[in-house]
């Protein structure tokens, strides 16, 4: 049997590679893939920052609160020294903890 | 047409006079869906359209404050998360946390807030200072210095204050449960 595609509709979704896709910004409890309070545009528009502690924040939520606290910056949530990690170091170390 | 450009700019009217809800209040109004409370502690919204200005009354039902009823005012500003409400007591209390003018002296309203804390950790936090008044960390001198040398001469200064007694010549609000 032969089949011509006359068309066809794609479909694609994203999501950010949290450590659990359900859980919130701790800082103003949105979703990840959702915007902080200020932002409109999720996504690139509202990017998160991965900190070495492997806890995750809206970009815009996590740098109010380290520029509040710019002398000594401490993740919120466990408050260890604020690190940035990169994505990839990212999901080696919570790869790992699993 | 004509007609849906004249509905169009019924829409965007109807959204100016509609206020912009800010960060804050869109946080607050989670905080306030997200609130457990026991039935030991009630908010009252004075303004229903406000939800940064409120009050929460605590009616401990053990411990040395059972019997008495307190109320906190609530200030949110528009940081919050980043900056904690400001709270405080409407009542003259006899209490070491608590200073005559009804300043509070809880950590995680003060050098310990972090964004990640809500409400309901303050709300948790100020009932668990009628349960464990705590002597370290003194606003009330008087008060704290009695809790430290005898607990029970405290305890029975708590009860006088209570029903707005006279302790050292200075005193309380009545605060007894209506």
């Amino acid at each position: 049997m032969k089949v011509k595609l006359k068309s066809f509709t794609p479909v694609a979704y994203w999501h950010w590679d949290t450590r659990d896709p359900d859980d919130v910004c701790g800082i103003c409890q949105n979703q990840f893939d959702g915007v902080c309070g200020t932002c409109k545009e999720p996504g690139d528009g509202c990017p998160l920052l991965f900190g070495k502690c492997t806890h995750e924040f809206h970009l815009h939520c996590i740098m109010q609160w380290l520029e509040q606290h710019s002398r000594k910056p401490l993740c919120p949530l466990c408050k260890r020294p604020w690190e940035e990690a990169t994505a990839e170091k990212y999901q080696e170390e919570t790869a790992a903890q699993q | 047409m004509i007609k849906i450009w004249s509905m169009k700019k019924e829409e965007e009217s109807a959204k100016k006079k509609k206020p912009k809800t800010s960060p804050a209040q869109l946080r607050v109004q989670k905080d306030l869906t997200e609130l457990e409370l026991p039935k030991t502690m009630k908010t009252h919204f004075a303004d229903p359209n406000d939800v940064l200005n409120f009050t929460l009354t605590i009616e401990p039902d053990e411990g040395m404050y059972k019997n008495g009823s307190f109320t906190f005012t609530f200030a949110i500003n528009t940081n919050y998360p980043h900056d904690p409400p400001k709270v405080k007591c409407t009542q003259k209390i006899y209490h070491p946390n608590v200073d005559l003018e009804g300043n509070v002296c809880l950590n995680i309203l003060r050098e310990d807030w972090k964004p990640v804390l809500n409400l309901n950790s303050i709300m948790v936090g100020l009932q668990y200072l009628f349960l464990e008044p705590n002597a370290d960390d003194p606003l009330n001198k008087e008060a704290a210095e009695d809790l430290r040398r005898d607990r029970s001469v405290f305890s029975s200064n708590v009860k006088r204050s209570l029903t707005g007694g006279a302790i050292k010549g200075i005193s309380y609000d009545r605060v007894l449960v209506k």
